[in-house]
């Protein structure tokens, strides 16, 4: 049992009569990247804000690192590190002031730190020019920067590779593994972006209308059972369908050039084998993965707010 | 307590990063330069006049001279029985007079302190609202110190800017007067036409008493202004307010004063300067003492509210 370096126990927030989030109960570990995904208005922000004591919680607790962010707000806060919603910045200070501002906040981080983060957000050229002048794409490096002043061991990183191109987000993504894995740093990241999501989390949250409704581990989906859905480009096709179809039990798709079968994992390489022996010719084969998209669209159904 | 202190730093480099706290004592410089030229050269000719070693005689041939100008001009029969009597008061008291200088107009800029007042409001109404606009309370509050902590440190960098103000005017005053119109020594005398008479005191306590008694107005205005801004968060509404209430104090106790609550409004408190200058309370039945509470009761309010909005509240959707 990994710890958990956070736990939302029963946690519920209502605006004036209304029910916004109805009780969470999910814990994130340390060294785990965790998404936090969900259509807006589900509650995630929300969430987020009472997370690290931005807003009050109605009921049910924050406990990070076992401290409760409701009765010990200093002891819980001092392992978070956080983008709530949009990096913002002071417009009027440098990049590397904007930093030192955070930096005297708290015990222990010196220059060095600062120019250690700097160098890790690739940040070094523009960290003395105004954050005002800053593209979004920057001012996102300068957030994520100023979450890791303190080495947290809580990262929460809201839509972190919003406004960064490819190559940014990339770099980011691969940031977050590097902080989890390397220095064990359990990081929350909120996103709209599941193909993001998809590729930088081990689990995955599910929100909807204030409630969890699924929790995914996502490199667990290589389920061996499982039936794929397998593309193949073949030659004759008709030839091919027909073989195909005295074989497998259920039906042969096809979609323009290509024939598509759902077959489990380790039937793929007998039937190309069989395909082989019969004379036709394999162009591609590509196994289709069972994208986070369509579960989430399945999980979540229509986007609505009660 | 080192950290209280690096928040008050962080919130003094905030403001002073900023063109506009820049423009704020610029035109401070600006009203004490102009107003020292327009003193030099459109002042009473008589302040400025050096008298000798027998200005007793000078004193009385001038007021031979005021007092002929007044049965020919009829302006003069206005102004001139002022300057006589201000030459008897020498008279009387044996005190030699002394010509205007840096020291005097220090005194006389003890009004600019409105000015300062002003300032103060824009910085202290803009001081947590400019926070919510930016978007930064977010990353401001979700560090390992309190609320409470962090609305104190706001506080006080409000008194240490109307301080720092405060200290700009009085030596920029006393320099610009200095090169303007010299300087009688350390601690000069200062005769003063006050509603109670003519009277003289040294004028280094007459500074003390005469700035310290507008800070009065100052203070309570920063901090009501502080307060709107921890309520509303919007510095627009704080700082619209404040000087709306600051222009308007003294017209609204005025039009009130006929009802015997009117004086537990603040602005019938601020001007402490009632019980001192001979003129008398604003409203019958108040008292220097009266005052006081009445100011601390209504410090403890703005305070506790703006404590109140700013720790209690939740943070959301900014």
């Amino acid at each position: 049992m990994v710890k958990a370096a956070m736990q939302l126990v029963n946690l519920k927030k209502t605006i004036g009569k209304k029910p916004i989030i109805k009780g969470l109960d999910f814990e994130i570990r340390a060294g785990e990247v965790f998404g936090f995904l969900g259509p807006n208005g589900a509650g995630k922000t929300t969430t987020i804000r009472m997370m690290v004591g931005l807003i009050d919680i109605t009921e049910g607790d924050v406990l990070i690192e076992g401290k409760s962010i409701k009765t010990d707000f200093k002891g819980a806060i001092q392992h978070v590190g956080a983008i709530v919603e949009n990096p913002e910045m002071y417009p009027f200070l440098s990049g590397w002031k904007n930093l030192k501002q955070y930096a005297r906040m708290v015990k222990g981080v010196t220059d060095q730190r600062i120019k250690e983060v700097v160098g890790l957000v690739g940040l070094d050229k523009a960290i003395h020019e105004k954050a005002g002048r800053y593209s979004l794409g920057m001012r996102q490096r300068l957030g994520i920067a100023q979450a890791l002043l303190h080495s947290p061991s809580i990262l929460i990183l809201d839509e972190p590779t919003n406004g960064l191109d490819p190559s940014g987000i990339r770099e980011i993504r691969k940031y977050i593994r590097n902080l989890a894995e390397k220095e064990n740093v359990a990081v929350i990241v909120s996103s709209h972006l599941l193909t993001e999501i998809e590729l930088m989390c081990d689990r995955i949250g599910v929100i909807k209308n204030g409630e969890l409704i699924a929790i995914e581990e996502v490199k667990g989906t290589e389920n061996e059972e499982l039936l794929k859905e397998v593309h193949l480009e073949v030659e004759p096709l008709e030839t091919a369908k027909a073989f195909l179809e005295t074989q497998l039990a259920n039906e042969v798709g096809v979609d323009g050039k290509e024939l598509s079968i759902s077959v489990k994992r380790e039937e793929i390489p007998h039937i190309l084998k069989g395909l082989v022996e019969q004379g036709i010719s394999i162009y591609s084969v590509r196994v289709m993965q069972a994208t986070l998209e369509d579960k989430f669209f399945d999980l979540i159904g229509e986007n609505t707010i009660e | 307590m080192s950290n209280f202190i690096n928040l008050i730093w962080n919130e003094q480099i905030k403001l002073y990063a900023r063109k506009a706290t820049w423009v704020m004592f610029a035109i401070l410089l600006v009203i004490v330069i102009g107003g020292a030229i327009i003193t030099k050269f459109f002042g009473v000719e008589t302040d400025f006049k050096e008298y000798g070693d027998d200005w007793q005689t000078e004193l009385q041939a001038e007021n031979e001279r005021l007092t002929a100008e007044m049965s020919e001009d009829e302006f003069a029969s206005f102004t001139n029985p002022v300057l006589i009597d201000k030459n008897n008061y020498h008279l009387e008291n044996d005190l030699k007079p002394q010509p205007y200088d840096g020291w005097a107009y220090v005194l006389d800029n003890s009004f600019l302190t409105s000015v300062i007042s002003l300032f103060t409001i824009i910085v202290a109404a803009g001081i947590i609202s400019n926070e919510f606009k930016w978007g930064t309370i977010k990353l401001l509050l979700i560090r390992p110190i309190s609320r409470t902590k962090i609305l104190l440190s706001k506080y006080v960098s409000v008194l240490i800017f109307a301080f720092t103000m405060l200290v700009f005017l009085l030596l920029t005053s006393w320099i610009v007067g200095a090169i303007m119109f010299g300087v009688n020594g350390l601690n000069p005398v200062v005769v003063q036409n006050l509603i109670s008479g003519f009277a003289h005191n040294n004028v280094l306590g007459e500074i003390v008493t005469s700035y310290g008694f507008s800070l009065v107005t100052l203070v309570m205005m920063a901090t009501f202004a502080f307060m709107i801004s921890a309520i509303f968060r919007s510095s627009s509404m704080a700082v619209g307010l404040a000087i709306f209430l600051m222009m308007a104090g003294n017209t609204i106790v005025a039009v009130l004063s006929k009802y015997e609550w009117a004086k537990y409004i603040l602005f019938a408190n601020t001007n402490l300067e009632q019980y001192t200058n001979g003129m008398g309370p604003a409203i019958p039945g108040m008292s220097m003492t009266f005052s006081i509470i009445v100011l601390v009761v209504y410090f403890v309010i703005f305070i506790v509210a703006a404590w109140t909005a700013f720790t209690k509240r939740d943070v959301a959707g900014n």
